[in-house]
């Protein structure tokens, strides 16, 4: 095998090569050498490569502003002073700078606990989820057994069903947590979970928690991409399948393990549906988000009811305050998100 | 292998494992591995051959998932079921039901004036929406695998709606605040540069009034162009993984024979990447659908909070319905197109 400094003086030589030849046609004639219908064909394609760049910039230059235009109108607004907001003369840049919106925020959010307690319930949850749903693709991926693909019709009903459906019965179920023994050892002293972490950690432990189904999902396919000798090689010296699975399959599947989680992690810091039906008082970032304008209002307007212009700033500022921590671990991870999906076998 | 007397008990059911293996081998290859067989004595008192002991792994690697499903998935659906078929009070210490038959679902289609408005609305939208999307998405994937300078960044950039669109962050962004009433961020951008093209591009054509609904529609879809690009992250991921595993000697062969990219593109590239444009329209039809903002799921989130659980759970069990086959059918149809590779 060549090396990458060997492929590239290889590509350079190569090259070279071509463009000498290329001399050496055009000054005898092309015509000796290649058919009418080649050389229009050529043409062709050595206009479209002048020209196709310039287009592709323009695009893809145009249609990145629009993915960052919120971004920007965020940084802009956030801090800017709230007078400047009605300030025609303004568009991006705010004539002064100030972080009383984000002090302000801050604080209306508890930032601080928010944070912490977010970042906990995220943490294990996510864990949790990512042992548990590699078992289960596991499972699937590299055992027969009856019932199979029953089951698996179950997995895949689980992406498509919406949680919307199943969020009341659950409520229901926590709420009155049936061997009330273990809900009062979980919680200490109490008989309802609502409110508690453990109605995120209950699922994800079982293989349940937010889009669990499409983690399944993605582990089966990566499993199912990785080559079976592998694993009767280990068989044939004697380790169990469970064995096997730790010491063979994770450490090759630590690319799509660490997708998976990235993306638990993301998905578990966005969810306010599920959060927002067992939590009253557990507060997450994005369900004081979602409450940011109400809180603003009554924290900062005494209850006046302002219309959204008024408190624009204060909103953008608490956007951008929680996606900070998301968009920073994005910036340093951000091949792991993009070709942890392409390589693990999603593309099967 | 003849060192067996040797070996502890574990390893000798390991041994016994591997034997019978050796015999599904053998069966093929009956020079090459006769005589392990003979070198070990079976213990066949109640063991179980390797096919069967692997099937009871796979039922215990798959027995958590099992186990939650039960209680955190099919539990709550059945339940669910069983309320949309009552009507329900909400009383300390559980839910009290009284059963009235079908008698929810017809509420909510005969009696309810915005559910069925609502899902007609939801269903065009979608039917819209996913061609776009998806022929949008295909088009950056295939931009995105070009080799240029800055690849990296326009994919990061690309991909970023998906950390962020699913969070409340895309409500402030577009302005559907509760308290509603605020031209947000896309509307604020849609503005900047309305200035009715479509009309003044079709007037410049010579072509007036051809029909208002089609003027409407080409306008909704083109104003709507931020959503479009938000909501196309993972689509793209997808096809694009897919194009990568395309193999370069196609390329070449096709350049060779002296196609197009043009040609290209629908002989080789389109074929190969179907099963993950299949993927892509269930995940973006799912996702339309799934999405907590849209009209019939706010609908039937406000009967949930107005304690209204049966009513809200038949129309959701409706909805879900219709999703379903409407997967079936698109599924269906797609499935006819979708090429395949033989290994």
């Amino acid at each position: 095998m060549a090396t990458k400094k060997e492929e590239k003086q290889f590509e350079k030589e190569r090259k070279a090569a071509i463009k000498a030849r290329h001399k050496k046609m055009k000054e005898e004639g092309i015509e000796k050498y290649l058919t009418p219908d080649q050389i229009k064909y050529n043409r062709r394609r050595a206009m479209i490569g002048a020209v196709w760049p310039i287009f592709r910039f323009l695009i893809l230059f145009g249609l990145c502003f629009i993915i960052l235009y919120p971004l920007i109108f965020m940084l802009s607004t956030a801090f800017r002073p709230n007078e400047q907001m009605n300030d025609p003369s303004i568009v991006w840049i705010p004539k002064s700078f100030t972080l009383d919106n984000i002090n302000d925020v801050w604080k209306v959010m508890k930032f601080d606990t928010t944070v912490v307690n977010t970042v906990v319930l995220n943490l294990i949850a996510s864990c949790l989820q990512v042992v548990t749903c590699s078992i289960t693709g596991y499972g699937f991926a590299r055992f027969k057994f009856k019932g199979k693909n029953i089951l698996f019709a179950i997995v895949i009903l689980m992406i498509i069903v919406p949680p919307q459906i199943t969020t009341i019965p659950l409520y229901m179920q926590y709420a009155y947590f049936k061997p009330q023994f273990l809900a009062k050892i979980l919680t200490g002293g109490e008989t309802s979970l609502i409110d508690s972490g453990w109605t995120m950690y209950l699922p994800a432990l079982f293989a349940n928690g937010l889009r669990a189904g499409l983690f399944i999902f993605i582990f089966r396919q990566f499993f199912k991409g990785l080559p079976k000798e592998l694993e009767d090689a280990a068989y044939l010296d004697g380790c169990s399948p469970l064995y096997t699975y730790v010491k063979i399959m994770i450490p090759n599947a630590k690319q799509s393990f660490l997708t998976v989680f990235l993306f638990s992690i993301v998905w578990y810091w966005n969810d306010y549906y599920v959060s927002s039906s067992f939590f009253t008082k557990n507060d997450t970032v994005a369900l004081m988000l979602k409450n940011l304008n109400t809180n603003l209002t009554q924290q900062l307007f005494d209850g006046q009811s302002v219309s959204v212009r008024q408190i624009i700033v204060w909103l953008e500022a608490g956007c951008l305050l929680s996606i900070t921590p998301i968009l920073v671990m994005y910036v340093f991870l951000q091949r792991y998100f993009i070709e942890g999906i392409e390589r693990s076998g999603l593309a099967n | 292998m003849s060192e067996i007397e040797k070996n502890t008990p574990e390893e000798a059911e390991v041994q016994e494992v591997q034997t019978s293996e050796d015999t599904a081998a053998a069966a093929e290859a009956p020079e090459g591995f006769g005589e392990p067989i003979k070198a070990v004595k079976p213990e066949k008192k109640h063991r179980l051959s390797y096919e069967k002991r692997k099937g009871l792994y796979g039922y215990g690697f798959i027995a958590i998932w099992a186990l939650g499903t039960i209680y955190f998935f099919i539990l709550p659906l059945i339940e669910s079921l069983i309320y949309s078929f009552n009507k329900t009070t909400v009383q300390p210490g559980g839910m009290e039901m009284k059963f009235v038959g079908w008698q929810n679902y017809v509420n909510a289609f005969r009696k309810d004036q915005d559910y069925s408005l609502a899902l007609v609305n939801m269903l065009k939208n979608t039917a819209l929406r996913t061609p776009l999307i998806l022929i949008f998405a295909i088009f950056i994937a295939i931009i995105l695998n070009q080799k240029f300078h800055g690849r990296t960044f326009a994919r990061a950039v690309f991909f970023l709606p998906v950390i962020i669109a699913t969070g409340p962050v895309i409500d402030i962004i577009n302005g559907n605040m509760s308290t509603g009433g605020y031209a947000g961020g896309s509307e604020q951008f849609s503005t900047m540069f309305e200035a009715d093209l479509v009309d003044q591009l079709l007037n410049f054509l010579g072509i007036y009034n051809i029909s208002d609904k089609l003027t409407e529609t080409i306008t909704s879809l083109t104003s709507d162009i931020f959503n479009l690009v938000w909501n196309s992250g993972i689509q793209i991921l997808l096809i694009l993984s897919a194009l990568q595993g395309i193999s370069p000697a196609s390329k070449e062969a096709a350049q060779m024979e002296g196609a197009t990219s043009w040609e290209f593109f629908w002989k080789i590239t389109l074929p190969h990447i179907s099963p993950m444009i299949l993927a892509s329209v269930v995940y973006t039809v799912v996702d339309s659908f799934v999405d907590p903002q849209n009209e019939v799921m706010t609908i039937v989130l406000n009967k949930s909070t107005n304690w209204e659980h049966g009513y809200s759970a038949a129309m959701a069990w409706a909805y879900f319905a219709i999703i379903a086959v409407c997967l079936a059918i698109i599924v269906a149809i797609i499935n006819k197109f979708v090429y395949y590779e033989v290994d």
